[in-house]
């Protein structure tokens, strides 16, 4: 071990025997008297600092060491739980009262070490999960108020239809049966799981895993690619849903097929706007099924 | 001047270091390369193989390896972990549903003996992206926590804007720094 290594673990070593001892004489202190909220949240603070010292010492300290003082952190956080049902149960016997300011710092001194202060609020996204035979629209969507994440997931015998609303990125996975019309988002698009589904969307990356009989009518700049799919077919963007996009050629990688040989696992739809010449549900359909056998690929082509 | 200073200032100037950047495909590692090297992001495809590129950042050379994160590619990975220096794993932050999938690959990445000792930058990526998860949720839901065995930290970051990438890079390179000084000065003294 050098020089640097071995002084740094020297002096790391007091400090942190003395930080551990001050901890472990005020949990004992704590312990023979009634404590509050405020102070075990000191307490525990106090520990969380001990600890990410220790964590962020790993690797500079000779390992017996190391494993002596996890385990020396590991005993005080112990008796610190010991201290915690405690002030739970006191606050348990409490009389009903109104839960006010008395009660409060209570909750705060229960809750386990808060996390360093980072983004702590929950992140939300849109889904659209569990349908089958319906005509689905942005209403089906919860009302969101800036272009958003979008997660498709389980549908079968479904006509989808989301052309005028705004996503950043798509992540699709397991549809049957089941027609896609989306617009062109900025973002990307992962798609898992279809079987026998007609996809519309434009978008700046896309890619499909484990999917089977699946026709595609794409706007896309770079390369789309498929991973351990079968019977595929492509197409581009029909020009009657979108006046803004000039239909792009584009090349299809497919990672399950990376030799010289073209892929057996997709085809191109003959001729260039193959989806211009079908009747895309965009108003709505009377007989979802009729709709569906209409649209989808062909079963037998399989 | 002491023929070990010279030595020493000679290896300081000539400091490379080897960083790996992995992830789960559609997760930006290609994106985020782009944009640190300031090259136009909009005609990335995803990759099959892997791209190279050398930058200076600082006083280092940073030779960066970018390996495709298809499931077809991840196999291919360990040809990759020999002399590495620094990891960088990239999450998707708006792909709640490959998270368990995605703290999988990772978890068992860091049991490779050849990867034991990098340290270990996690790039929340997307978060350009409303509906993203937050850092702080992506480390729950990768377990990091419980990541022992290396120097690891999390930014949030996005490749379109650039926020965060240099500021990550420059944890890391600092994190990798300061080890290869401790065994260049352990190899010196021996």
């Amino acid at each position: 071990m050098s020089d640097t290594t071995w002084s740094f673990s020297q002096t790391f070593s007091a400090e942190f025997q003395a930080s551990r001892t001050d901890l472990e004489s005020r949990v004992q202190e704590a312990k023979s008297t009634t404590i509050t909220a405020d102070d075990l949240q000191i307490l525990a603070v106090d520990l969380a600092k001990l600890n990410k010292t220790l964590a962020d010492a790993t690797g500079s300290l000779p390992g017996y060491d190391q494993r002596q003082f996890e385990l020396q952190v590991k005993a005080i956080e112990k008796s610190l739980q010991e201290l915690r049902p405690k002030s739970k149960f006191a606050f348990k016997r409490k009389p009903p009262g109104p839960t006010t300011t008395t009660t409060t710092p209570t909750p705060a001194a229960t809750s386990n070490i808060a996390p360093p202060p980072s983004t702590t609020t929950p992140s939300t996204n849109l889904t659209l999960s569990s349908h089958s035979s319906q005509y689905l629209t942005k209403t089906a969507l919860p009302p969101a108020s800036q272009s958003s994440d979008l997660s498709i997931s389980d549908l079968s015998n479904c006509i989808v239809n989301l052309l005028d609303s705004k996503f950043s990125a798509l992540h699709i996975r397991n549809l049957t049966d089941t027609v896609l019309l989306l617009p062109v988002i900025q973002g990307s698009i992962l798609l898992h799981d279809l079987r026998r589904c007609t996809v519309v969307a434009g978008c700046h990356q896309f890619r499909m895993h484990t999917s089977t009989n699946v026709d595609v009518y794409l706007a896309i700049q770079s390369a789309p690619i498929i991973e351990h799919c079968s019977h595929i077919r492509f197409s581009t963007y029909p020009s009657s849903l979108s006046k803004e996009i000039t239909a792009h050629e584009f090349s299809v990688q497919d990672f399950s097929h990376i030799k010289s040989t073209p892929s057996p696992n997709w085809a191109f739809i003959p001729g260039l706007g193959g989806g211009d010449g079908k009747d895309w549900p965009v108003g709505g359909v009377e007989d979802i099924s009729a709709s569906l056998s209409k649209l989808l690929p062909d079963d037998s082509r399989r | 001047m002491g023929l070990l200073t010279i030595i020493r200032k000679n290896r300081q100037k000539e400091k490379e270091m080897r960083i790996l950047f992995l992830g789960l495909d559609n997760a930006g590692k290609t994106t985020i390369l782009k944009k640190l090297n300031g090259e136009d992001i909009a005609s990335v495809s995803p990759t099959l193989g892997f791209n190279i590129s050398t930058f200076l950042h600082g006083h280092y050379s940073l030779n960066i390896w970018d390996v495709g994160g298809q499931r077809t590619l991840r196999p291919y990975w360990r040809n990759y972990f020999e002399q590495t220096d620094a990891l960088v794993w990239v999450v998707d932050s708006g792909d709640r549903i490959r998270m368990q999938d995605c703290k999988e690959e990772l978890h068992g990445l860091l049991l490779e003996d050849r990867l034991a000792g990098a340290s270990l930058l996690v790039f929340a990526n997307k978060q350009d992206l409303p509906g993203s998860m937050t850092d702080s949720e992506i480390r729950d839901a990768l377990d990091l926590h419980s990541i022992k065995s290396h120097h690891w930290k999390i930014w949030s970051c996005s490749a379109v804007t650039g926020e965060n990438l240099v500021e990550g890079l420059d944890w890391i390179v600092a994190d990798v720094a300061g080890r290869l000084y401790y065994s260049t000065t352990a190899s010196l003294v021996v």
